[in-house]
């Protein structure tokens, strides 16, 4: 069978030319400006609710608790004394921050590859066409709609040290009952599991739009090639989700770094800290032990660890990306 | 460039400016209406189910006594409703009044916006004394009282009847001690059918602190030193306080550990835990199993007792205004009068704030048909013998503590080895204030 020959060398299409613009009419200045001016207006009137929304409920906390850093505030009395880098420095001396930082960092190492795989390996198990796709589609996705208190309230059960399906399932291949969520050296491992089943979906949904825009004849011409099931999907398919996975891995990163709900609905930091992340020390800093100075502190630490880890995100995937137009 | 730049931030300026001038009208607009009338009261309170019914009954009752006066009331779940308290008084517009729990008394202490009711509650009528005296440490800070009490709980020994039989046990009695305890627990636990003899919440929170404490306070010993200056749980009524819990979360294995706070209920509903240490709120989800309440056993030897432990919540009324403040007194005072509480407890199961109402005859009969069992801490409240220490850092003492407990039922640490590094954390925290 004869194929045509655009099939067998897949150049980059050529997008077609800006249509339409550069020209514009000749004279008409005034009005024109007119036109333009009441235009923008409107564009204007229609974003500002929004704009003034974000300012009043997002710039006006970041730029107030950046000032907070530097101050002893605990909300209550109304002395919020300037500390200087008190704050910080403090930090640098509590037990727990450093404790934070490795269990928040242990967790994002282990959450985003998870969720990543688990994420890619169903998309691609689901990207054919068998009966009831959709419906398997739909389970997947299921676990993003499910709020975080069911899934948490679930997975304490199965985790359960004395009654959870998971160690009835361990004993039956021998393995003896674990702890989980009531030993520290196992507690955070159950979070992870927790959140990778929790974020599974979202993966999933990226991936799967990501691998219906993977071109056919791409495959086809892999095949044609020689390249088997396992190469085709390495060496074709895996590049080509590049973008995706870039995509996933700073968004799950940003969101892993703040884990919080999951922790507080579990664990409460606890046993002995083995859970306790950033986020929620800051939170129990702030509305525990009402020192929402120091709280404020680490809240910028945070930003400032996210704000790095982003960026080497980005410059490593640069390299790793390839977009194809 | 800058001609158009300049033109092209005509209209958002104009339309920011519009916005920010109908913002601030609303702001200035509710803060009158707020801040206007006397006969309004802002009350924030976190009822739901039989307790928000009994609440509206007794809001309409007093709005129906005192014509003129709205009593506006509104929902705030209780953990929420001092972060938010924060939000208003700094927006200037606190409610009149907000329910608060007692262990952040300390720190609502330093919010200047606080009315001070040590003077309030000597008025004639009031009858301060007849509050418990739990409540009344709890509601007292430095000598200045921030607060009436608005409930009270303590903890009890809630068994299940049918596991005691099963295991030919005699139920517990009046006298009975931590030996008595340790031993049911034991001879309760059945590892082949999952049941355990007792359980302990253990999440790093306030939670596992209190048990503890009470604990502490029966073998005779005390958190902190009278000044409040140092640490003083690092004695031998410590150690027999922490040994009893590790004996049977570690040696024994009768203790069901429950870092959620919330699978013991069920579990204890479903019969597979023979005894909790637990408050009359959980009595209503033990519909399943046949039930009855005794007092905490006492150490053998020490003369401090039978005792428990109150977690007192608060009444605390803001600074609105003279008017305002005046009608916000007379309201919670009312509310808080022997009238009012025999009918709260008796339509809610909740235990009577004050002592008149608790001790007046054929009362606890008429509980206990609310709620069986809940006679028992009623009586237990004369158990009530002392408070936790009232001072702002103690939340952060009460995280070294949490650790402590846990790490010894978890058995990560010895008992003596974890009492002297939180003795030592603490003392830290004291002394740096």
């Amino acid at each position: 069978m004869a194929v045509p020959d655009a099939l067998l060398r897949p150049g980059r299409p050529r997008r077609p030319g800006p249509v339409g613009r550069g020209i514009r009419p000749s004279g008409g200045g005034a009005a024109r400006r007119r036109v333009v001016a009441s235009e923008q207006f409107a564009g204007w009137a229609f974003v500002t609710p929004g704009v003034v929304i974000i300012l009043l409920f997002g710039a006006v906390p970041i730029v107030w608790s950046a000032l907070m850093s530097f101050q002893r505030s605990n909300l209550l009395s109304p002395s919020t004394p300037f500390v200087g880098l008190k704050n910080y420095r403090q930090m640098v001396h509590d037990p727990v921050v450093g404790q934070a930082i490795q269990h928040t960092l242990v967790y994002t190492v282990l959450f985003v590859p998870g969720t990543m795989i688990v994420g890619l390996f169903l998309a691609v198990a689901m990207n054919r066409k068998i009966r009831f796709i959709n419906f398997y589609r739909t389970a997947a996705y299921a676990t993003m709609a499910i709020s975080t208190i069911s899934e948490a309230i679930v997975f304490i059960w199965l985790f359960d040290p004395s009654y959870g399906i998971v160690n009835y399932a361990l004993s039956r291949v021998g393995v003896p009952p674990q702890q989980f969520l009531n030993s520290p050296s196992e507690a955070l491992y159950v979070i992870v599991a927790m959140t990778i089943w929790g974020w599974t979906g979202f993966a999933v949904v990226i991936y799967l739009a990501a691998l219906q825009g993977v071109p056919q004849m791409l495959m086809e011409a892999a095949a044609i090639d020689g390249a088997g099931h396992w190469q085709t999907f390495r060496r074709v398919v895996l590049p080509l989700l590049s973008p995706a996975s870039l995509f996933l891995a700073v968004w799950l990163t940003i969101n892993a770094l703040q884990l919080f709900d999951e922790v507080y609905l579990s664990t409460q930091g606890g046993p002995l800290n083995a859970t306790t992340v950033l986020v929620y020390y800051l939170y129990d800093q702030a509305f525990q032990n009402f020192n929402f100075g120091y709280a404020s502190a680490i809240a910028y630490f945070l930003f400032l660890i996210i704000l790095v880890v982003t960026a080497i995100q980005f410059r490593v995937g640069r390299r790793f990306t390839h977009y194809r137009s | 460039m800058t001609k158009h730049g300049l033109r092209f931030l005509a209209g958002p300026l104009g339309v920011l400016t519009a916005l920010v001038l109908v913002l601030a009208g609303c702001g200035t607009d509710s803060g009158g209406s707020n801040g206007g009338s006397a006969s309004t009261i802002q009350i924030w309170e976190g009822w739901t189910g039989a307790e928000a019914k009994t609440f509206t009954h007794l809001v309409t009752e007093y709005q129906a006594q005192h014509p003129g006066v709205k009593v506006s009331s509104l929902y705030v779940n209780n953990d929420n409703t001092l972060q938010k308290v924060l939000t208003a008084v700094r927006g200037g517009s606190p409610p009149d009044i907000a329910y608060l729990y007692g262990s952040w008394a300390p720190n609502v202490a330093q919010i200047p916006q606080v009315v001070n009711l040590t003077k309030v509650v000597q008025r004639p009528g009031v009858n301060w004394n007849d509050f418990w005296v739990g409540e009344r440490d709890v509601a007292t800070v430095n000598g200045k009282v921030i607060g009436i009490p608005a409930l009270v709980d303590n903890l009890a020994v809630v068994y299940n009847k049918t596991l005691f039989a099963q295991a030919h046990l005699t139920p517990p009695g009046p006298d009975w001690t931590w030996s008595d305890f340790v031993a049911d627990a034991k001879k309760l636990t059945d590892p082949a059918s999952k049941q355990f003899g007792t359980a302990y919440v253990t999440p790093a929170s306030e939670d596992s602190v209190w048990h503890w404490e009470a604990l502490l306070w029966e073998a005779g010993g005390q958190l902190l030193t009278a000044d409040n200056k140092k640490a003083a749980f690092d004695s031998a009524a410590g150690l027999q306080s922490l040994n009893t819990l590790r004996t049977m979360a570690v040696t024994d294995k009768s203790m069901y550990l429950d870092p959620t706070d919330s699978a013991y209920a069920n579990l204890f509903n479903s019969g597979k835990i023979g005894m909790l240490v637990t408050g009359p709120w959980d009595l209503s989800g033990f519909p399943n199993v046949h039930y009855g309440v005794q007092v905490m056993p006492s150490f053998p030897g020490s003369s401090a007792g039978h005792q428990t432990i109150s977690g007192p919540d608060n009444w605390v009324v803001f600074n609105n205004g003279a008017a305002r403040v005046s009608a916000s007194e007379k309201f919670i005072l009312w509310l808080t009068a022997p009238a009012q509480v025999k009918y709260w407890s008796l339509h809610t199961g909740d235990l009577p704030t004050r002592q008149s109402v608790g001790n007046a005859a054929g009362f606890n009969a008429q509980m206990d048909s609310t709620l069986p069992g809940v006679s028992a801490f009623v009586a237990n409240l004369a158990n009530v013998k002392q408070a936790r220490p009232q001072i702002p850092t103690y939340p952060k003492i009460s995280t070294v503590l949490a650790n402590m407990v846990i790490s010894v039922l978890l058995g990560k640490s010895q008992p003596q080895a974890a009492l002297s590094s939180a003795a030592q954390q603490v003392n830290q925290i004291l002394s740096a204030g």
